[in-house]
C-alpha cells in the first residue's frame, strides 16, 4: 500500500477514536451526573434511608459507568487490534 | 514499560496451551485463597477468634447481607458460592496494582469464563428452585414466538457482564501504565488507588448483577 493510504488511515483512526472518546463519555457523565443528583436530593430529604441510597447509588454509577468503558473497548480495539489495519499494511 | 506491559503475553507453551501471565497470576490468586481457607479452616474457634477468621466472617456476612437486601430473605445454598466470587474478583482486581504482575481480570478470557460460570449458577439454581421442565418453559415466557430474544437476552447478559469488568480494569491498568510513561514518580499513585476502588466495586456489582440474575431465576416473586 502507498505511505499516503497509510497516513491517511492513522489520521482516520486518530480522529474516530478521539471524537467517540468524547460523545461516550459526554453522555455517561452527563447521565451519572442525573442520577447522583436526584439520590443527594433525596438522601437530603429522608436522611434515614440515605445509607440504603448511597450503597444502590455505587453500584449504579458503576452500572453507568461501564457504557463510558465499551466505547474506550472499542477504541482501544480500533487503535491496538483493528481489524482493517492488514489491508493497508500496517 | 510501555502500554503494551497490559496485555497478557505467553511465557511458556505446554503442548497446545499457552501460558500466559494473566493464567500465572490466576493460579497464584486461587492458591493464595486456598491457603487462607485452610489456615482459617485449621485455626477455627467460637471464642476468642483471630483476625484472618474474623476478616473471613466479616465477608461471608457482608454476601448474606446483599443477598438479603436484594432478595428480601435468605438463600442459605447460595452463599458460598457468592462468596468465593466476590473474593475471587476482588483479590484478582487489587493483584493488578502489585508490580510485575497482571491482574487475571485484564485477559477476556478469565471474565469470560466467570460470566460463563455466573450464568451456568443462574440456570442451576433455577433447575434446582422450579424443576428442570419449568425452568426450560421459562424461555417459551410469556409467548412462544419470543424464544429468540430470549436466547439472545441471556447471551448479551453474560458478555455484558465480561465485557465491564474486563474493560474496567483493563482501562485503570492503561491509564496506570499511561501516567507511568508520562511522570513516573508520584502521578500514577492517585490513579491506582482509583483503580483500587473501581477493582473492588466491579466485584460486588459482578456479584450483585449475578445475585439479580439468581433471583429472577428463580421466580422467588410468585
Amino acid at each position: 500500500m502507498q505511505p499516503e493510504q497509510q497516513l491517511q488511515f492513522a489520521i482516520v483512526t486518530t480522529i474516530v477514536v478521539g471524537a467517540a472518546i468524547v460523545f461516550g463519555t459526554i453522555t455517561a457523565a452527563i447521565m451519572e451526573g442525573r442520577a447522583v443528583n436526584r439520590a443527594f436530593d433525596n438522601m437530603a430529604r429522608q436522611p434515614s434511608v440515605a445509607d440504603r441510597i448511597r450503597g444502590l447509588l455505587f453500584v449504579v454509577l458503576a452500572l453507568l459507568e461501564s457504557t463510558a468503558i465499551y466505547v474506550l473497548l472499542i477504541c482501544l480495539i480500533l487503535l491496538f487490534a483493528n481489524p482493517f489495519a492488514g489491508m493497508f499494511g500496517l | 514499560m510501555g502500554i503494551d506491559s497490559v496485555f497478557p503475553r505467553t511465557v511458556f507453551e505446554i503442548g497446545p496451551i499457552a501460558i500466559t501471565t494473566t493464567l500465572l497470576t490466576t493460579w497464584l490468586v486461587v492458591a493464595m485463597l486456598s491457603v487462607l481457607a485452610v489456615i482459617v479452616h485449621r485455626r477455627f474457634r467460637v471464642w476468642e477468634p483471630d483476625l484472618w477468621q474474623l476478616t473471613i466472617e466479616y465477608v461471608v456476612e457482608y454476601v448474606e447481607n446483599l443477598i438479603a437486601d436484594t432478595v428480601g430473605r435468605a438463600l442459605p445454598d447460595a452463599v458460598s458460592y457468592l462468596t468465593t466470587m466476590i473474593c475471587f474478583i476482588a483479590l484478582a482486581n487489587l493483584l493488578g496494582v502489585l508490580p510485575l504482575l497482571q491482574a487475571p481480570t485484564s485477559d477476556l478470557n478469565t471474565t469470560m469464563a466467570l460470566s460463563l460460570v455466573s450464568l451456568g449458577s443462574t440456570h442451576y439454581y433455577g433447575v434446582r428452585h422450579r424443576g428442570l421442565k419449568a425452568q426450560l418453559l421459562s424461555f417459551f415466557e410469556p409467548v412462544a414466538i419470543l424464544l429468540p430474544l430470549n436466547i439472545i437476552g441471556q447471551l448479551s447478559r453474560m458478555f455484558s457482564m465480561a465485557l465491564r469488568l474486563f474493560g474496567n480494569v483493563v482501562a485503570g491498568e492503561i491509564i496506570g501504565a499511561t501516567m507511568f510513561m508520562l511522570l513516573p514518580a508520584l502521578a500514577p499513585l492517585p490513579l491506582n488507588m482509583l483503580g483500587m476502588i473501581t477493582g473492588l466495586l466491579q466485584a460486588l456489582v459482578f456479584t450483585v448483577l449475578t445475585v439479580v440474575f439468581v433471583v429472577d431465576a428463580m421466580r422467588l416473586d410468585d
